[in-house]
Order: C-alpha cells, then structure tokens, then sequence
C-alpha cells in the first residue's frame, strides 16, 4: 500500500467514528508526509489541526494504522501546505512586476480586478448586466430608467419602483444597476437584498437587539435595492424600519431601486406613508415581451451558450411559450439538453414533442370553467353564485361578462356552452358579452390590466 | 470549577477574547469562551480556527475545572451587570452559575474536552516592540491589503525580520505601502538573530493585524512577537493571539520602489489632500483620473479632473519643486488613501515620469527632510 492508499483508509476509519463537521474540520488537506522505520509524519494545514490530531485523536490514529501497517510506532504532526511549492513557483514569474497597474488598469479603469468577489459580497450576480439584457417594447421605459439611475444615482428617478410579473426580468434590471455602480470601484456602497431577507435579518437583529446596527447598515448605502418589495406587506415592524431607512437614505439624495409583482396602490397591507412615497418617484412595469422581443431573446440566449438553433424553430418556440421569460429559457434549455444528449436531432418534431408537456401547461392546465367563474368572483370580492344567479346590477354584470369572455377566450367554448354554463342563459347574451369585453380590451385600460391579472392568476393557482 | 474574582478583571477578559469569534461557524463549540482553571488564575479562550485569543485574570479559586460557555450569552449578561466588586462563578456538569450581586444566571455550556487546543508558543517572544508605533505602522500599511484577492499572499501583510528593523508591507497590485520599524538591540531577545538566519519573512492576514491593532489601547507599552512553524504568536498586555500564516511566497516588491525620483514635490499635507479630494468629485467615477501638473519653473503644482457627467475643475498650489516639470494622471483615491495617513505637516509627492511609479512620503517638520521609514507609491494610470 502507498501511504495515499493507508491515509486514504485510515481517513475511512476515523470518518465513521466522529461527526461529519469535526471530520472536515480537522482532517481536510492532511496527508501523510513520509513513513520511515516505523515513523510516520502528517501534514496538517494549521497548527488548531496539528494540536487537535496530536492530542486528542493520536491513539485513534495510530490504532487505524497499524491495521493497515503493523510495525508503526509513532506518529507526528507538520504543518504545511502541499500546494504551496506548485503555487510559489508560479507566481515567482509575475511577482516581479507585482503592482504592474497601468497594464490592470487598462483593462479595468476602476481597479478591480476581481469583480466576482466583490459583487457577491453584497448580495450581486455577475451575470445581470445591461450588456446582456434584451430591450423590447415591453420592458423599454423600465430599462431606460433603471440604465439613467445607474448613470447618476439619486439625481435622476429616486426612487425607482419597477413591476411586472414573475420571470419577466425586473431582478435582472436591478441587479444590473448594482453590478453598474460595482464597476465602478470600492467608493459606491450597493446594498441588494430581497424583503423577504431584510424581515428577516431584521428579526435576527431585534433578537440580538442589534437593530440600531440594522438600520446603520442600510443607512451608509449609496444605493440599496430591495427585491419583491411586495412580500412586506402586512410586517408592521419591518415596514417602519424600512420607512426610516427609506427616509434617511431619500433626504441625502441616496439612490433606492425598489421592486414589486404589482404597481404600489396594488400591494395589499401597505403603510399609506409608504405607499405614497413609492408613487413619489418613478414607476416603471415590465409587460408580457412580444413575439419579436421572444426570439430576440431566444437568439441571444442560444448565442451564449454557443448552441446553433434555426430560425423558424426559435419562431415556433417563442409563438408557444409567451407570458415568462424565464419559461421561455427553461424551454430552450430543454430543447438544447434534449438536443446535445443526442436522443434527437433538432426538428420541428422534435421540439414539439420536448416541449408538449410545458406548451400545453402553459396553455390550459386543467383550467375550466369552474375555476374561471371562482377566480373571477374572487378577484371582484363577489360570489360564485352571484355571477351565475340573475342580477344586472353593475357590480356583477361586469364581472359576469368577463367570466364569460374568458371561458371562450381561454377554453375556447362554444356560446351555448357558456350559457349552459351561467346558470342556463341565452347563447347570445355570452355573444354580447365576449364582444363587449373585446371593445373594453381595446380602449379600457383598466379592463385590460384586470384580465391579464386574471390570466395570470388562472395559471399560476393551477 | 469554581472561583470569586473581580467582575471588572472578568468584563475585560471576555471583551478581550470575544472579538474573535466569527458569526459563521461549522463547529459550534467555536461560538463559546472555554473558561479554564490554571496555575491559581482564570484562563479565557477563543478562536475561529485562523486565529486564537488567550488572555488570563487573576482568581481566588476553591475548585478547579473547565466549561465552555456561548460567547455572546456571556457577553450579554455580564456587559449589563451593574458595578459590583466581585463575581462568583460555579460549574456543574455542563452548566455554569454566575452570582454578582442580586443578579445570577446559569447558562448551558458545552463540553470543555471538544474546545480546539489554541497552539502554544514553544520557545519565547522574538522581539518586543513598542506598542503605539506598531499601532500606527499597522495603520499605515493595512489599507493597502487587497482583501478579495485570488492571490492568498496578497490578503496579507508581509512582514520582513531584518538585522535591526521589521519591514510591514502591503499591497493590491495597484499601490504598496512600506514601513520600517527600527529597534534597539534590548528590544530583542537573544535568539532573535538566529531566528533571521532560518527564515525572516512572514505574511500575516489582514484581519489578525486589525484585530492587534483593535487590542492595543492607548495605554498598551509593549507588543512582543514570535514566528514559529506556520504561526505567528503576540502578547499584548498579558492578551495572548496566535495566527495562522498566509502560506506562499510575498511577491519581490522590492524592486518596483524606485530608489531615486527626479522631481520632488514639497506643499502641506492639508491643502495637498484638499485639493486631491475636490478633484475627485469631478473626476470620472469610473477610473477617478486626475491629472497633476507640476511646474518646477513657477514652482507651482495644478491638479485637475474632468468628466462628462460633471463638469471640470482645476485647483491650483504653490509648492516647493525641485527637479524638471511632470504632467501625470493618477487615480485619485489611491491618491487621498495615501496623504491620509501621512502624519507630518508637509508631505512629499515623487515623480520619475508619467509611466513609473508616484512615491508619497512624510517630512520631519523640522529639519524639511525627507523620511525614509514610510513610502506609499502609486503607478500612474497610462494614456
């Protein structure tokens, strides 16, 4: 046996004997150094594990070798690094020129090298540039705003509130703003950080009573972000905490970027003080992308992960998966895994058939008519019976109609269906009411925006 | 275990040994304070597994024995006690009762036997310095430490063992700063010159210099240091801290320090600093470009910045100029980090040319010589 192969099994040995986190603490990088007349030497990578394996697991140890090796007597810790002599040699080259700066910072006029790093300490992606975000008219207004903040903060829009629905983009923008001012040295501090762990550091701290520290910590931001906003509504606690901070930040000029699945007046539970400052600044949503901005995504996505896809197979791929874009790369990713384990060669086939589970989900998952009626009552704080029941006052007729528009546009049923459906009506009066909405859809925004809520919400709840 | 001692002497260890111990630990017996009976005094000890902190109090002990008590409980209690003169403290199995005055509290613990073994030092303190410049010389040096670097050698500070002088280094690959420590030969022990014939270099991380820094109050005379396999120990008023070593090699940084600069420029610190801040407001944010001109004939020195977004300024200062006229551009924090911890009233900015190294340096105040023992140089940023 070579000394890995003995260490290798005298490591198997002592694993089973300790718990998992005592293992790695103190037998990571150990090796043994050499085996002499019955003397063995272990390299250790510090002087906490040389104290520990000398002192409390010696026995251990040397009872595990001799099983491996009888004559052993002794055993003994070093502290040294294997990797360091391979590491030293290498960069013995470059340290000679070591502040070679005019080269770095030639590249990087901002000095940092290690972009990475740094990004990750406050709580940003790398990946989430405005280089690699696709514009298209849905989400045009909220880039260029989100780009004109990154560009001077706290002057321009403050604060900048974006929504829109889920995979849509908006972590995207903002973590592009973060990683903006990132490039652009030590001075900016950027704070990101999702509600959702704000409440919740925000309880650690009241536990330890460290809130002051809290709100210091957010307090020094140049420009904090706070993701899915949405999810404080209804924390009284953390909305005050967060007024605060939002106050202090907002009187020195400091830049907050604020998201949310829904404009402001929407979010439920929501401080009116708080409220009204977020309509204060700049509001910007993100809608559904359109066909053209689909493929371009589908391109540039593809493109990145250097994967050559035809045309009208990207069309048929956009025409299928509309209302996300994050399905829309989960999709391609699909087809591409699909594609490379070479199961199948890249058709329209074959694509239909990769995706037939997500399109028709996407489509109509199990969606009828019942639920159609039960999310529309809800969503105008109504019953189910009292849409289907008689009764023409406004507040039930408006919601009735749109039932019905969406029970044909969504499942495609006939109109006498739709009648059956409501409690036995005339086949016209769905016919009026399809045609009614469509008028509505084009000229009523506010029609517009609850039907595609409702869309929305039959999709995801299903 | 049990023992009296005095709640002040007891507030003071734990404020001493706490700091080290980190919020994110694998091992959970890292977040306590092992207390331990020795030699008729109270030993603390903590650690993070980088480095470790041991600090001793003086006890009228009636029953030795050891336990490990959650740092932050202890702190917590013990930090909002009211004055009283003593404390009284017992162990029983793995609990441990604190009486002081009308308070008690009995705090669960874990198992003493599973505490890390902080390292001892085997032979004795290398030198011993003085506490207050050591201080300052770390607080010259450690901006300068490139904290998320791939490099390991670079997320430290190098420090050289010399004949009769430390030498504390630091850089990020953009700017190094250099400090000589001198010391007389009763500040040595005897085995320090053979110590510097095996190995005089080490690099000590970033966070064990801050946390020396933070130990020595302004009371503190003496820290005493010594080097011994991988580790490098302190003592600092009776505190003991030992760290791990960077492993690898500090790159030779020697021989970017020019050894001569052809133009020096002598003007008062404050004003230097003052105008290099307003210009960074209109330099560019991005690569904070200034431009410094500097006229020998009109012995006059012209800082300027520009950028799109903001505008332009240019300030203008009269300075002591020897040596032919330079125009360079230069990153302007690296520029105020650098005349911010320069302590004498004038300071000396040095120039080669627009493409090699910027040097800042301190003044004696009297004598308008250049010192030696600190240099900060920055390479100028290319056209």
């Amino acid at each position: 046996m070579t000394n890995e192969e003995i260490w290798q099994a005298v490591l198997g040995e002592v694993e089973l004997s300790i718990s998992k986190v005592q293992f790695t603490t103190w037998f990571k990088d150990t090796f043994i150094l050499s085996n002499e007349n019955g003397r063995v030497v272990i390299s250790v990578p510090n002087g906490f594990a040389k104290e520990w394996l000398e002192n409390k697991f010696k026995a251990h140890i040397l009872q595990a070798l001799r099983n491996f090796q009888e004559n052993i007597k002794e055993i003994s810790c070093v502290i040294c690094n294997p990797q360091d002599k391979r590491q030293c040699q290498i960069k013995n080259i470059d340290a000679i020129k070591a502040p070679k700066q005019n080269q770095i910072i030639d590249l990087h006029p901002n000095g940092i090298v290690s972009n990475t790093q740094i990004n990750y300490s406050v709580g940003l992606n790398p990946r989430y540039t405005f280089d690699n975000f696709i514009i298209g008219e849905n989400n045009e207004l909220a880039r260029a705003a989100c780009y004109a903040v990154s560009q001077s903060l706290g002057t321009n829009y403050n604060p900048l509130f974006i929504y829109g629905g889920v995979g849509l983009g908006k972590t995207h923008l903002l973590q592009s703003i973060g990683n903006e001012i990132s490039k652009d040295g030590h001075q900016k501090k950027v704070i990101y950080i999702s509600s959702e762990r704000f409440t919740s550091e925000l309880i650690d701290c009241i536990k330890n009573r460290k809130v002051d520290q809290f709100k210091d910590k957010y307090q020094q931001a140049d420009l904090l972000i706070i993701d899915d906003i949405q999810f404080i509504s209804g924390k009284e606690k953390t909305q005050d905490i967060f007024f605060h901070i939002f106050n202090f930040l907002y009187q020195l000029n400091k830049q907050i970027v604020i998201s949310s699945d829904r404009p402001p007046g929407d979010i439920q539970i929501l401080e009116e003080r708080l409220r009204s400052r977020f309509e204060g600044g700049m509001i910007a949503d993100i809608g559904n992308p359109d066909l053209e901005t689909r493929i371009a995504i589908l391109r540039s996505k593809s493109a990145e992960k250097d994967f050559f896809i035809e045309e009208d197979l990207i069309k048929f791929i956009a025409e299928n998966i509309k209302n996300n874009v994050r399905e829309l790369e989960g999709a391609l990713n699909k087809v591409i895994a699909n594609c490379q384990f070479g199961r199948k060669p890249l058709s329209m086939e074959s694509i239909e058939d990769t995706l037939s589970d997500t399109i028709s989900s996407s489509k109509r998952k199990c969606v009828n008519y019942k639920n159609i009626i039960k999310i529309v009552a809800d969503f105008y704080e109504i019953t189910s019976e009292e849409i289907i029941k008689k009764g023409r006052r406004k507040k039930i007729a408006l919601p009735r109609q749109i039932a019905m528009f969406l029970v044909r546009s969504e499942l495609e049923a006939s109109y006498p269906e739709i009648g059956e459906y409501f409690g036995g009506r005339d086949h016209t009066t769905a016919l009026y009411a399809f045609i009614k909405i469509s008028k509505e859809l084009e000229k009523n925004n506010k029609i517009k925006k609850d039907i595609s809520l409702l869309q929305d919400k039959l999709y995801r709840t299903n | 275990m049990k023992l009296i001692c005095t709640q002040n002497n007891f507030k003071k260890a734990i404020f001493n040994t706490e700091r080290v111990i980190g919020k994110q630990n694998t091992l959970p017996i890292l977040k306590n304070i092992m207390l331990k009976t020795e030699k008729g005094q109270l030993k603390f000890s903590a650690t993070n597994l980088e480095i470790g902190i041991i600090t001793k109090i003086g006890a009228k002990i009636e029953r030795k024995g050891k336990i490990t008590i959650p740092a932050r409980l202890l702190s917590d209690f013990v930090n909002n006690l009211p004055n009283e003169e003593k404390i009284l403290l017992e162990t029983k199995n793995q609990t441990l009762t604190i009486t002081s005055g009308n308070y008690n509290a009995r705090i669960n613990g874990l198992d003493a036997a599973d505490f890390p073994i902080i390292p001892k030092l085997k032979s004795s303190y290398l030198v011993s310095l003085m506490a207050q410049k050591f201080k300052e010389a770390i607080s010259k040096i450690l901006f300068c430490v490139a904290i998320n670097e791939n490099r390991p050698e670079f997320s430290g500070v190098n420090v050289d063992f010399l004949e009769d002088k430390i030498i504390l280094a630091a850089t990020d690959s953009f700017r190094l700063a250099e400090i000589n420590l001198k010391f007389s030969d009763n500040e040595i022990s005897d085995n320090y010159r053979d110590f510097i014939t095996k190995k005089n270099t080490a690099i000590v991380p970033y966070n064990t210099f801050s946390e020396i820094a933070r130990a020595i109050n302004t009371e503190t005379k003496k820290v005493n240091i010594a080097v011994e396999e991988n580790q490098i120990f302190f003592e600092i008023d009776g505190v003991q801290v030992v760290s791990r070593l960077i492993n690898g090699k500090y790159p030779d940084y020697k021989q970017i320090i020019p050894q001569k600069f052809s133009t020096r420029v002598v003007l008062a610190r404050e004003d230097f600093l003052r105008a290099v801040k307003i210009s960074n407001v209109f330099a560019d944010s991005k690569s904070g470009e200034i431009n410094l001109k500097i006229d020998s004939k009109k012995s006059g020195l012209i800082i300027q910045a520009q950028s799109h977004e903001s505008g332009e300024n240019k300030v203008k200062l009269k300075a002591d100029i020897v040596g032919p006229s330079q125009e360079i551009i230069l990153n302007s924090r690296y520029i105020i980090d650098g005349a911010n911890v320069i302590s004498s009233f004038n300071i000396a900015i040095l120039v080669n040319n627009e493409s090699s190294p910027v040097g800042i340096k301190s003044i004696n105040d009297k004598s308008g010589e250049i010192l030696e023992d600190y240099v900060y140089i920055v390479m100028p940023i290319k056209k």
